[in-house]
């Protein structure tokens, strides 16, 4: 999002603008994924599918509705969105590199997304990072949720397509929450703007 | 008596119901619809039952009645968003019961907004030329004040008598100028929204502004 030395000149709502900017595209992305890959899905593999309750950050206790979420305080909702990006470290290191295997005829498109996606959660973690160190000490908490699922997501090619497609849809919905969180942040930062929100 | 004897042979269970698919115009509350089979000869009642994920409970629909005929709507205390509900709608008569196909539904991926409201185009001029600003208002149920809710604004417009619609996209600005009018021409403008996420609101209905005829003061700038 930017360099840190120049950062400290940058406002908390134009830091805010550009990080929802980012997550914005995280959640484009992902749902574009999403939606490549259900072109060629096989049947079978709606039904193993594993319950999205199975996603290995799903223990992370998020609000559910607009009610809770505007409860939640700024420090929290940074904390939660930066808790749901970090654990997504490992898990799309694997989606990178698995990917080369993926039997799917778009798997070069794929690839190249699954790189992107990579970068902008990348760099909007960094942004996420610095925002933090200005919201004081109650925004740097985080809680890891570690990935247990291994390096390996199969052998066969349904198991394969099966488990890509589950770990990227757990993705689809928190980077939706991390771009949700950010965006309630940026309003309420962005208060003496009424053109933004 | 006859021919309702003669009738009965032909009574069957109700047909599947169909095409069920929910909306979502704020990320708050959901609505979902479907369309009945047929009745099978016989009086039949309709049913729509959802499990949301982590639980086994099997709830049915909490009002038939908000949103019309074969529907059913969740208000916000029913409604919670990056959870799947599982809804099955079931067709019951005398003589059985027909289920649809499940649909799988997370709130957050079905928002469709209201259209925009208080669409409001006045002809403003600019060192003797006229244009048009468009201004309007978020659709009243989405809490955009808030963040809850991201929207943006297309807006489309054309000439009385033209079949073409010149479209521009807005971004977040809930104010659009229109340069380069025909003098003397009425307008028709529309506007529509989309979440930072989801699906493009119908139109809102049409404004029509008739600009002045400015065909004198381009003249005279024309000699000049």
């Amino acid at each position: 999002l930017c360099m840190v030395a120049a950062c400290n000149a940058v406002p908390i709502t134009e830091l805010l603008d550009r990080a929802s900017q980012r997550s914005d595209k995280l959640h484009s992305l992902s749902t574009t994924l999403t939606q490549e890959l259900d072109s060629h899905f096989p049947p079978i593999g709606w039904m193993i599918m594993p319950r999205p309750s199975m996603c290995h950050t799903s223990s992370l206790q998020t609000p559910n509705d607009k009610e809770q979420a505007l409860q939640v305080s700024e420090s929290d909702l940074l904390s939660l969105a930066r808790s749901l990006l970090k654990s997504w470290v490992d898990p799309l290191l694997v989606l990178s590199t698995s990917v080369n295997t993926l039997p799917h005829p778009a798997q070069s498109s794929i690839s190249n997304k699954i790189q992107e996606l990579q970068e902008n959660s990348k760099s909007l973690g960094d942004g996420l990072d610095i925002l933090s160190g200005k919201m004081g000490p109650a925004a740097q908490t985080v809680s890891l949720l570690p990935y247990s699922g291994g390096n390996d997501i199969g052998q066969d090619r349904i198991s394969k397509l099966t488990n890509f497609h589950f770990l990227l849809s757990c993705f689809r919905r928190d980077s939706h929450k991390i771009d949700s969180f950010l965006k309630v942040l940026r309003c309420r930062a962005a208060k003496l703007q009424p053109e933004m929100c | 008596f006859f021919t309702v004897h003669a009738n009965r042979t032909h009574y069957r269970p109700p047909g599947k119901p169909t095409r069920a698919r929910c909306r979502s115009p704020e990320k708050e509350t959901f609505t979902c619809w479907w369309e009945p089979g047929s009745d099978g000869g016989l009086p039949t009642t309709y049913a729509l039952y959802y499990r949301k994920e982590n639980s086994d409970t099997v709830y049915e629909c909490p009002d038939y009645h908000t949103a019309g005929e074969n529907s059913c709507f969740f208000n916000k205390n029913d409604t919670s968003i990056w959870i799947n509900y599982n809804i099955t709608v079931v067709a019951t008569n005398a003589l059985g019961s027909t289920f649809s196909d499940p649909v799988d539904i997370d709130v957050v991926y079905i928002v469709k907004p209201n259209p925009p409201e208080k669409v409001t185009v006045t002809v403003m001029e600019d060192k003797g030329w006229p244009f048009l600003r468009v201004s309007w208002e978020p659709p009243h149920k989405a809490d955009t004040r808030s963040g809850w809710i991201t929207l943006i604004y297309e807006l489309r417009v054309t000439l009385e008598g033209e079949d073409d619609w010149e479209m521009h996209l807005a971004g977040q600005q809930k104010l659009f100028n229109i340069f380069s009018l025909r003098s003397g021409g009425t307008y028709l403008v529309q506007v529509r929204c989309r979440p930072d996420h989801g699906f493009w609101s119908e139109w809102s209905s049409t404004s029509y502004i008739k600009v002045p005829d400015y065909f004198h003061r381009e003249k005279s700038v024309w000699i000049l």
